[in-house]
């Protein structure tokens, strides 16, 4: 029986408060003794990312940015989240630019190929929304426009 | 899933977890047991995070839909990783049978399964890629002996040739739904709390997620 596709797990689910809450506390702490490590850095921002408050992902995704630069080991992953994160806000050319960079590197990979097809998706679908708003608009204004003119021409 | 029993046609929710060392095939099991497929390794990436397949299957004439969380084995995604075992009612660790310290791990396997669920949830030992028996470094029977020992189901298999993998998913989610509590009203909650928990058996690179925040600072309101 087929698998249903495609899907990014850590693009649905959320972490609890008290999830995040433990994340944070822990950079928080390692923050305040001016030694932040890779990895509770890379937890926070991952935790971040996949809350849904834009304020959280904006937060991750700035994180991760930082983590790309600092730490060409962890380039995968932060390029997967950093794709995710831009998913998630919306803003689909940089999640599309960030996963191409991955696919660039792991063509097959597998993740990386799932998420370019649950952006395109949701490019299209938010396409036909848009077209359909447009389109909405365009009628209500003839009709209007019609009417306007035939009061007009009732004069 | 309080309701999938009402219904004769609603399926079993349930939540299986793949977890075990890095490049144990992991993956590739999942690959192979939802689309029949296989990657060579030159091919497959490791995991980033988690990654998650549905599969529905019918076992003992009841319709059964999986929800299959692939963890990535990289000790730097423990913490990530561990985020998902709540609500699992079944685990499968995997190991390789050509690699004799992806076995020794399983120890350490268990130990962080028992910080996140209950005593109750099934566990499957997997001893993977029996294609490369040549260079096997872990008898069966030793397998056999040691997931005896932990309660667990066990199978050798391998994702390349596609042998003992079915059985498997099958065997575990099987032994689910002889296990009642696991799936039945009420029962989806089967994390466990973190009462008796040793510090000192974290596995590197991971935070006990499941901990109170107020812990990691000392002190505070739980409100």
């Amino acid at each position: 029986m087929p698998t249903e596709l495609p899907y990014a797990a850590d693009a649905e689910e959320a972490l609890s408060y008290d999830e995040l809450e433990v994340l944070r506390l822990q950079y928080q702490k390692e923050l305040s003794q001016s030694h932040v490590t890779v990895q509770t850095k890379f937890n926070y921002a991952w935790g971040l990312v996949k809350s849904p408050l834009r304020e959280h992902q904006v937060e991750g995704v700035r994180l991760l940015q930082d983590i790309y630069r600092q730490e060409p080991g962890r380039r995968r992953e932060c390029l997967y989240y950093l794709a995710l994160g831009h998913y998630k806000m919306g803003n689909y050319e940089e999640a599309r630019r960030f996963n191409a960079l991955l696919l660039d590197k792991e063509p097959t990979n597998l993740q990386a190929q799932s998420l370019a097809t649950l952006i395109d998706k949701r490019v299209t679908r938010e396409g036909y929304i848009g077209m359909a708003i447009v389109g909405g608009v365009a009628a209500f204004s003839t009709l209007v426009l019609a009417s306007i003119i035939r009061r007009a021409s009732r004069k | 899933m309080a309701q999938s029993q009402d219904k004769a046609n609603a399926p079993i929710n349930v939540k299986l977890l793949l977890i075990g060392n890095s490049s144990v095939g992991k993956s590739s099991l999942l690959l192979r047991f939802s689309d029949e497929q296989w990657l060579p390794e030159d091919e497959s990436s490791a995991t980033i995070g988690v990654d998650f397949r549905v599969h529905k299957m019918d076992v003992k004439g009841k319709k059964v839909k999986l929800s299959i969380w692939d963890t990535a084995g990289q000790e730097r995604f423990r913490t990530i990783t561990s985020s998902y075992y709540r609500g699992a009612q079944g685990i499968i660790l995997v190991y390789d049978v050509a690699n004799r310290e992806s076995f020794d791990a399983l120890p350490k396997w268990f130990t962080e399964l028992e910080t996140y669920v209950s005593s109750a949830v099934v566990k499957i030992i997997v001893g993977n890629k029996v294609d490369k028996e040549f260079s096997r470094q872990v008898p069966a029977s030793e397998g056999q002996a040691f997931a005896t020992r932990m309660n667990a189901l066990f199978v050798e298999a391998s994702a390349k040739t596609a042998v003992g993998v079915q059985e498997a998913f099958r065997d575990v989610v099987e032994r689910i739904l002889d296990t009642p509590e696991l799936w039945q009203t009420g029962a989806n909650n089967v994390r466990k709390s973190n009462s008796g928990r040793r510090s000192g058996d974290d596995m590197p690179g991971s935070i006990d997620l499941s901990r109170e925040p107020e812990e990691a600072e000392g002190g505070g309101c739980s409100c």
